[in-house]
């Protein structure tokens, strides 16, 4: 795939470490980015923050969820690079990038202006409960490819 | 009987075995710990924002943990559920390692720093009162979020380690970088 790489040269597969250490942090924003899509997500299925409207939720997290879905993104490509062929052929972590890029579109399309517009309450229920499902299965994706893939 | 012959009868029992043959049932479980993990982590971790004064600053601290407070507490007990799982059935290799036994041992701390902050920080309907937090909310946030940090770093690190001297070598290697 890509001409004169040598993963063995890749710090993430020298320093014994800095893989897990790399996981941990994908991990720790993966609770930032989707925790914080969550509250949005609880918000619109009417059990989030007493007195907040999903819009105002919305607004308020908003900042975080584009940090921790840079770092999440950032991290994510760092493990990709210490292998990038098992997870290019691999059909769980394809099937988890398809998700992952319909969780972003949809997050910065319909989700955004549902949470804004304070829509009806079945299209706000509607709207948080699509967004936790392609969320979640983005994880499962992501574990689920550890699994068959030989990772731990 | 030593530690090793319980944890042996333990992980022998129908259902732990259950668990450890299964193909599937092992990684939906993880899957499910670490699905745990982003929605009731990201409350945890809102509120500890939020105690530091950083996040939802809009919102009276107060509102945000008691509105989160069943979520947190279903997620937990969830989150718990699937742990005794995934010990339980792979016990013989997680009660030696000394990652599970830190994790433990933190989790142990985050229920004491909960009792300890009970009163002043998370039941206290008057947190917001002056427009200010008071310094031990910013204290109860910061040292929760290094609690909950660790938890997850120790959970990770539990998976890696197969090597009795592992701290040892990893605590060497930590002052080489110093």
């Amino acid at each position: 795939m890509i001409q004169g790489y040598d993963v063995s040269t890749n710090p993430l597969n020298t320093i014994e470490w800095l893989f897990a250490a790399m996981e941990c942090v994908h991990i720790a924003s993966l609770a930032l980015s989707v925790g914080m899509i969550a509250m949005v997500d609880m918000s619109l299925l009417g059990a989030g923050i007493k007195g907040r409207s999903p819009a105002q939720i919305q607004r308020a997290t908003e900042i975080w969820t584009a940090l921790g879905l840079m770092i999440v993104i950032s991290a994510g490509l760092a493990l990709f690079s210490s292998d990038p062929l098992r997870y290019y052929y691999s059909p769980t972590f394809r099937l988890k990038m398809w998700m992952l890029l319909a969780g972003l579109i949809f997050n910065y399309t319909i989700h955004r202006k549902v949470a804004l517009s304070g829509s009806s309450p079945l299209i706000a229920k509607a709207t948080g409960a699509v967004s936790l499902l392609i969320w979640i299965s983005v994880i499962f994706g992501g574990l689920f490819f550890a699994f068959t893939a030989g990772g731990y | 009987m030593s530690l090793a012959t319980i944890s042996h009868a333990i992980q022998s029992s129908g259902l732990f075995t259950a668990v450890r043959q299964s193909e599937i049932f092992y990684p939906a479980v993880l899957a499910t710990h670490l699905t745990c993990i982003a929605i009731f982590g990201g409350m945890i971790l809102m509120t500890n924002l939020r105690l530091l004064g950083l996040a939802l600053k809009n919102t009276p601290a107060a509102a945000v943990i008691e509105s989160t407070r069943i979520w947190k507490r279903i997620g937990f007990v969830i989150m718990v559920s699937c742990g005794v799982l995934l010990a339980g059935s792979h016990l013989d290799k997680y009660y030696p390692n000394p990652y599970f036994q830190l994790k433990l041992t933190l989790l142990l701390l985050t229920g004491m720093h909960g009792l300890y902050f009970h009163r002043s920080v998370y039941y206290n309907a008057s947190l917001d009162q002056n427009g200010k937090l008071p310094l031990r909310a910013k204290i109860a946030g910061a040292s929760s979020l290094i609690l909950w940090l660790s938890i997850l770093t120790c959970g990770r690190w539990i998976a890696y380690y197969d090597d009795p001297n592992a701290i040892a070598s990893l605590l060497r290697k930590l002052a080489s970088l110093v």
